[in-house]
Formats: C-alpha cells, structure tokens, sequence
C-alpha cells in the first residue's frame, strides 16, 4: 500500500473578513444619514412684479385666515381650529367652479412658525382629499394612478391659489 | 472490523462561517444604495414642525437653510436669538441674498435648473424671520421652497 505524505497546505484562515467588513460597515453607518428630506413644497411668486398673474377678484372669492400673535387661527374672521379650517377650505374650494378662488392668509411677525406650518398643512389636506375624491369619482381609480392628462385636469379644477401678504415692518 | 471504527470516531462538524462576509457585504450595500454622505452639519438646533401629506423633495440643486439658535461645538445652546445657517456657514438676513448667488454659481446646471431651497426651522421661530427669509429667496431668485418637517404619528383622518 501506499503512503502519501500529507502535503496539506493550510487553508487561509477567513475569520477575520467578517471583522473587516463590520469596520466598513460601522464607518458607513457613521458618516452618512438615512435623512429623507420631506416637507411641504412651495412656490414663492417672483419678485417682480410683470412676471405675476394679475387677475381681478372679487371679495366673495377669497377666503381670509389669519394668525395674529398669540398663535390664534382666524378663518373669515371667526376663530378656528385647524380641523375646522380644512373643512372650510374644502367646502370654499369644493363650491367654486371653475377654479376662480384665491385663499388670503395673513400673519402676525410675532407668531410661531408652528402654527403657520400647521395652518398650510391643513389647506394642503383639504385640497389632497377634495383631488382624491374627484381622482376616485371622475376616473374610477385613485390619485396615484392617474395619468398626466388626468392629473392636469384635477389641478385645472382645484388649482392652490395661496396668497401671503408680506408685513415687512 | 474495521468498518465500525469508523462510525464511532464520527462527530458534528462545526458552521462553516465562511459566507459571513458576504452577508455583511449585502448589508453595506444595501445601506450605500439609501443613504446620502452627509455634507452639511447643523450648528443651529432645531426642531421641525411636524405635519401629514408630506413630499418628499427633490435631491439635486438642494441648498440647506436651517434657522434656529446657534449651538457650539460641543451642541450647547449658545445663544438666544434665532440664527441663520445656509449649507455650512451662518450668514446674516442681509448677507442672505448675495449668498445664495454664490453657492447658486457653484452648482452645475442641472442642479440650478431643480434648485430647491429647504427651510428647516425651528418651530418657535416668529414668523417675522421666516417672512424676511423668503423676501430674501425672492430677490435672490430662489422661488422653489420646501419647509421641511416630519411626519406626524397623529390620526389622518380619511386619507
């Protein structure tokens, strides 16, 4: 019988590329941020004045919400909570037809940046639930899927019309 | 006998282990494809408003304003006054406009084309400052805002 020598060359010992990859891993981790950056996107009109729309409205069309300084929601003068201010903004928008309304809103230097975020929260929430329920009624399925033709008729019917008067003293 | 020897010296070979890295590897990728390297670190603190219906904005021609009181090295609040912060520095309300035209002329075009300001402000800012601010983006031309904030855990009540 034979005999073989043992000519095992010993494996590479791999117990340490778990270590190395829990450091990159780790590094990684550290240095980078899972931040989605979510918020409320706007438009601010243009500072001169020929680039902006000038149409002629009438006072039944605009709808005045206020905020004076002790953070006090005013809608058409009558205080409000933020629920009820999205009732009306629906009801308001809903109730113009063809798209011809304009919502006002007015605040106070010394109010919080919390109540004026709070305040277009809820218009953003009246008009996203009123372009759902058309999406739903008119085309049978929801917002999401809907196509661009689809999506621009919705916006032509609920157009966001905020104006902000600047208080600059 | 010798085909019993065999069956009594037989024991339980230990995990291979060798397939480890490689799942750690999955896992570094995964977490290289959905975060982004941080580049600008606040030196203002702040707490966002929270909200609902929130949209994501977009991640190209991104410039960072955070307003809140300034913090030191260390994140203590140092002072009481809100402060200004774009991308890495402080700059002043007056300094603002001509600020962003700078960091506005370093981008490419894409980027200026999707420039997108995102307003992180403390939620107790008055709102004379905020307004001012965007007096400031006007005339520097920056007309896409977004006002950052989180997503509130509150009912959403119907959609």
């Amino acid at each position: 019988m034979f005999r073989r020598k043992q000519h095992d060359v010993p494996q590479l010992n791999t117990t340490s590329t778990a270590d190395i990859s829990f450091m990159l891993l780790v590094f990684f981790l550290v240095t980078s941020s899972m931040t989605t950056d979510k918020g409320l996107g706007r438009r601010l009109p243009p500072l001169d004045e020929q680039q902006q729309e000038r149409r002629d409205i009438s006072r039944s069309e605009v709808l005045q919400i206020s905020i004076d300084a002790q953070d006090a929601l005013f809608v058409d003068h009558q205080p409000a909570t933020a629920a009820r201010l999205q009732q009306v903004v629906e009801s308001f928008v809903a109730s113009r037809p063809d798209g011809r309304h304009v919502i006002a809103v007015e605040t106070d230097r010394h109010a919080s940046y919390n109540a004026y975020f709070e305040m277009q929260n809820a218009i953003i929430a009246a008009y996203r639930s009123l372009r759902r329920q058309m999406a739903l009624q008119r085309y049978g399925h929801p917002l999401e899927q809907c196509s661009q033709a689809e999506r621009d008729a919705i916006l032509q019917r609920y157009p966001l019309r905020i104006s902000e008067s600047i208080d600059t003293h | 006998m010798p085909r019993f020897r065999h069956i009594q010296k037989r024991s339980v070979p230990a995990l291979n282990l060798a397939a480890m890295p490689d799942l750690i590897f999955t896992v570094l990728f995964f977490f290289m494809l959905v975060t982004h390297m941080r580049d600008v670190s606040p030196q203002v603190r702040y707490t966002v408003p929270q909200g609902h219906h929130l949209e994501k904005s977009r991640s190209t021609g991104l410039l960072y304003l955070f307003i809140g009181r300034p913090i030191d090295a260390a994140g203590r609040v140092v002072g009481s006054e809100p402060c200004i912060q774009l991308n890495d520095r402080i700059v002043t309300l007056e300094q603002l406009p001509k600020e962003i035209e700078q960091q506005k002329a370093q981008m490419t075009d894409d980027a200026r084309s999707q420039l997108t300001v995102t307003i992180r402000a403390d939620r107790d800012t008055p709102m004379g400052l905020i307004t001012d601010v965007k007096q400031a983006l006007r005339r520097a031309g920056a007309l896409h805002v977004n006002y950052s904030a989180t997503l509130s855990r509150s009912q959403q009540t119907n959609n």
